[in-house]
């Protein structure tokens, strides 16, 4: 009896112990109103008007300010945001958006349809390098039959539109601020207008960005803090310095050198995201120029991906923040991800006898010698460059010690981007380079300019190989006028088969962003510019 | 007051300015780059790339291009940023005031300390006090202010907490009044003195060896000999060591903005260093052409003051 006694008692008590802890756990989940974030940027953004440039720093410090007609989920899907509703029609020409009721500007004018064809047609199309190099020959129009009604028309099928309108790639801004004026010089761009969660207050150049909580947020109860600031911080060690002095909450970039450090500190929280306002999900590939008698033989490309080691540019470059590349397009698009895809492995001997079968003959030390190439004059040592930007520096490194384990001498040529790529896309004054791909929320934007022949220069950042395949011009066309996304599929599948087999590039680490934070602040929503929409912080 | 001295110099001026416009021009639009890469992005068309050059007025000629520029500096008007789509004027007066209280503050710190720590090694020369500072001016001049900003985060900042990481002000909790003041103070105080260290070291050193110059001098034995007391004597002979000493201090104002660029990097402080930087990646020509005009204007006056200078510290001086 007294043993049940006993029980009874110390279920009680194991069930209002619980019930306490429970009770604590949903507390501190609980999102708490008001507070300050402060966020640490790299770079002072100029101005504050994202629609106008495709500028991370821009971006990354405007975007909580506005939105777009579709947002994205942690997957990438599309989801309702200044549209609460969408058709796609004939076949992929046509998009119908249903736009929500109700929505007001910061400067409580009311939020319409001509908003959204005034972006669009008069700014996105003309100053936004990703918008207007995507769509701009293909939009036939944009109708605004109604306030709440918007249509996009296009002059062919157009698959990738509902991932290319968020706050990234499309934020809306207010007509009756911009309509009349130059868009780059308007003052508002220094005293933006939008529809976001948060409200301009103050930008201080060179210092920090004040934003408040926008009270008539159409998305009921967000967001949760008061106010936020934006502040420029332009080296990455000192944020982190600034982190665990407590002066800054967040941080959209955690060096790889000191994860280790903020990941193992309890105060912290991390998350790994391919989401980046500049660009996302992006790959850092080698480009081989295609135009040069040495790498337009298949051979010595394949050679040169079996020396490389890519776990050791994972290891030592990224400390294991990222992944080897296992298809040409990033995993982080995993439905146009070939994933299971028979890549090259790190294979020095298969490396060897591919060198050894094209000619390349190794006599004694250092890079090997021609002996009946074709285009290539007996005795010529096996020698080429290798571009980059000096933050790159350590890809240089690696690439030149595994490829002369080979025979492949490499000389490193370090330049900055501004010289980097008119030296690639115009000049084509290189053998081989690094770059980090973006490959953007759809391969048509980011994926495509890499491969299809009509890419090659002299616009930076197209197809630096010059690779030319009619086949895969043709795929890459087929998949830009498909919106089945299981055909799509298939097609983008069909693309990096053929391309993995050209090797007109070698895919070495997808790069991902790791962003840090107080763990007293929760809500964050790495993989959007609005990542602090439903951020709370507990004081 | 020598107002014809002062007129001459003035006039000798602006040719150097004009002079100087024309290199700076011709020297950042041969150097290779191009900023439509950095305005545009890397997504961008080729023809959204030739619509940027041409709105930025850079597919014209470059002898256009320079005429351009030097009729829009004459009437007043250094252009419009690339980057920050505002005028130059305006972009360059939101920095200035940052950095200058920076350089200078770290002028004041390095000039007023090296000269007290200067004499106090000539003072006890040889004894443990000069070979401490001697060997501290040394490591102090020999050691990289990028570097010694980071040593100094990590220890005075983060190790103990009695000073801010960055910045000029507490995001979290701006202030106002004399509160405002004193938090800009205390952000101030470390990039300050980190900034000052170089220029300190060379300061006491240069007066420690003028000082033990000048107290082998007639003046100073018939100083002694007429029994002044030590602190007078030093005096004395710290006024004739000055000369050197206001001419290296002068002089080097240039080197200190230079020296700023980094430390404003390391402290995240929003001066003119940083905006050099950053303009200097993005090609941004309008806003760097306004930063090197106004350097240069800065130490042309930095020297113009230092002449000045030598007449009141030296009576022997005459302008003419």
């Amino acid at each position: 009896m007294r043993c049940r006694r006993i029980t009874v008692l110390a279920v009680l008590v194991l069930l209002a112990m619980w019930s306490l802890g429970f009770g604590l756990a949903r507390a501190q989940d609980a999102p708490v109103r008001g507070g300050t974030l402060v966020v640490a940027i790299v770079s002072d953004p100029g101005h504050l008007n994202p629609a106008i440039t495709t500028s991370g720093a821009t971006h990354a410090a405007s975007e909580l300010l506005y939105n777009g007609l579709v947002g994205r989920d942690e997957r990438g899907d599309p989801v309702p945001e200044l549209a609460e509703s969408w058709q796609v029609e004939q076949g992929g020409t046509v998009y119908r958006f249903r736009l929500r009721d109700g929505v007001k500007w910061h400067d409580g004018k009311p939020f319409t349809a001509s908003d959204v064809k005034f972006t669009v047609e008069e700014v996105l199309l003309k100053f936004h390098a990703r918008t207007r190099a995507s769509m701009g020959s293909l939009l036939a129009g944009i109708e605004a039959p109604d306030d709440r009604t918007v249509v996009f028309r296009f002059k062919q099928p157009y698959a990738p539109l509902l991932y290319q309108l968020d706050a990234t790639e499309a934020p809306i801004i207010p007509r009756h601020v911009y309509q009349g004026t130059d868009p780059q010089t308007n003052p508002a761009n220094s005293n933006p207008v939008g529809t976001g969660p948060f409200k301009f207050v103050s930008y201080t150049k060179g210092t920090e960005i004040r934003l408040a909580r926008n009270p008539t947020y159409f998305k009921p109860g967000l967001p949760y803090l008061d106010s936020l600031v934006m502040r420029i911080i332009p080296d990455l060690s000192v944020q982190v310095l600034a982190l665990e002095n407590g002066e800054v909450d967040f941080l959209w970039e955690l060096p790889g050198p000191l994860q280790s450090r903020i990941k193992s500190d309890a105060r912290f929280q991390t998350a790994r995201t391919g989401y980046h306002p500049g660009g996302s999900n992006c790959i850092m590939t080698m480009s081989f120029n295609l135009d040069r008698p040495v790498l337009k033989e298949l051979r010595v490309r394949q050679a040169v991906a079996h020396a490389l080691d890519r776990q050791t540019f994972l290891s030592q470059i990224l400390f294991g923040d990222g992944k080897v590349a296992a298809a040409p397009i990033s995993s982080e698009i995993p439905w146009a991800h070939a994933a299971g895809l028979a890549m090259p492995k790190a294979d020095r001997a298969e490396g060897e006898k591919l060198l050894d079968g094209a000619g390349w003959k190794k006599e004694g030390e250092g890079p090997r010698t021609a002996r009946g190439v074709p285009g290539v004059a007996d005795g010529t040592r096996l020698s080429i460059d290798f571009l980059h930007f000096p933050t790159f520096a350590k890809y240089g490194e690696l690439v030149r010690q595994q490829l002369a384990v080979v025979g492949i001498g490499v000389v490193l040529k370090p330049l900055e981007p501004a010289v980097f790529a008119p030296t690639v896309f115009k000049d084509r004054n290189f053998d081989s380079n690094v770059i980090s791909y973006c490959n953007g929320p759809d391969p048509e934007i980011g994926v495509r300019r890499m491969y299809h022949s009509s890419q090659i220069g002299p616009a930076p950042f197209t197809n630096a190989a010059a690779y030319r395949n009619p086949r895969v011009d043709a795929l890459f066309d087929e998949a830009s006028r498909t919106v089945e996304r299981d055909k799509r599929s298939r097609l983008y599948r069909q693309t990096q088969e053929i391309v993995v087999q050209d090797l007109p590039y070698y895919w070495l680490v997808e790069t991902v962003s790791t962003r840090a934070w107080t763990a007293r602040c929760s809500g964050f929503k790495a993989w959007t510019g609005l990542f602090a929409e439903g951020a709370s912080c507990r004081r | 007051m020598p107002s014809r001295y002062l007129l001459r110099r003035l006039a000798q001026v602006l040719p150097t300015v004009a002079g100087l416009l024309v290199l700076n021009f011709c020297i950042i639009h041969l150097a290779p780059g191009d900023p439509v890469i950095a305005l545009g992005g890397e997504h961008g068309d080729a023809a959204y790339y030739t619509f940027l050059r041409n709105r930025f007025g850079l597919d014209r000629p470059l002898p256009e291009q320079l005429l351009t520029y030097v009729a829009n500096v004459l009437r007043g008007d250094l252009g419009t940023s690339f980057v920050h789509g505002r005028s130059v004027t305006g972009v360059i007066a939101e920095r200035l005031p940052a950095t200058l209280l920076l350089v200078s503050t770290a002028l004041v710190l390095s000039s007023v300390a090296g000269v007290g720590l200067g004499t106090l090694a000539a003072r006890y020369r040889r004894r443990p006090a000069d070979v401490a500072l001697n060997t501290a001016a040394l490591l102090g001049y020999a050691t990289p202010s990028f570097w010694l900003g980071q040593v100094a985060l990590l220890t005075l900042a983060v190790g103990t907490g009695l000073f801010p990481v960055q910045g000029m002000t507490d995001a979290r909790n701006p202030q106002t009044g004399l509160a405002n003041l004193m938090d800009l103070l205390h952000h101030l105080a470390l990039p300050a003195i980190v900034l000052a260290v170089n220029e300190l070291a060379l300061t006491t050193r240069l007066v420690r060896t003028g000082l033990l110059e000048a107290f082998g001098a007639d003046y100073v034995r018939a100083a002694r000999a007429k029994g002044l007391p030590e602190a007078l004597v030093i005096r004395h002979a710290l006024w004739n060591v000055m000369l050197p000493v206001i001419t290296v201090i002068g002089s080097r104002a240039g080197m200190l903005l230079s020296g700023a660029v980094l430390v404003e990097v390391v402290f995240a402080w929003p001066g003119l260093g940083r905006l050099l930087l950053s303009s200097l990646l993005s090609r941004d020509y309008p806003v760097l052409l306004g930063m090197f005009l106004v350097i240069s204007v800065g130490v042309i006056l930095a020297n113009l003051i230092t002449d000045l200078a030598y007449a009141r510290l030296d009576p022997r001086i005459r302008y003419q």
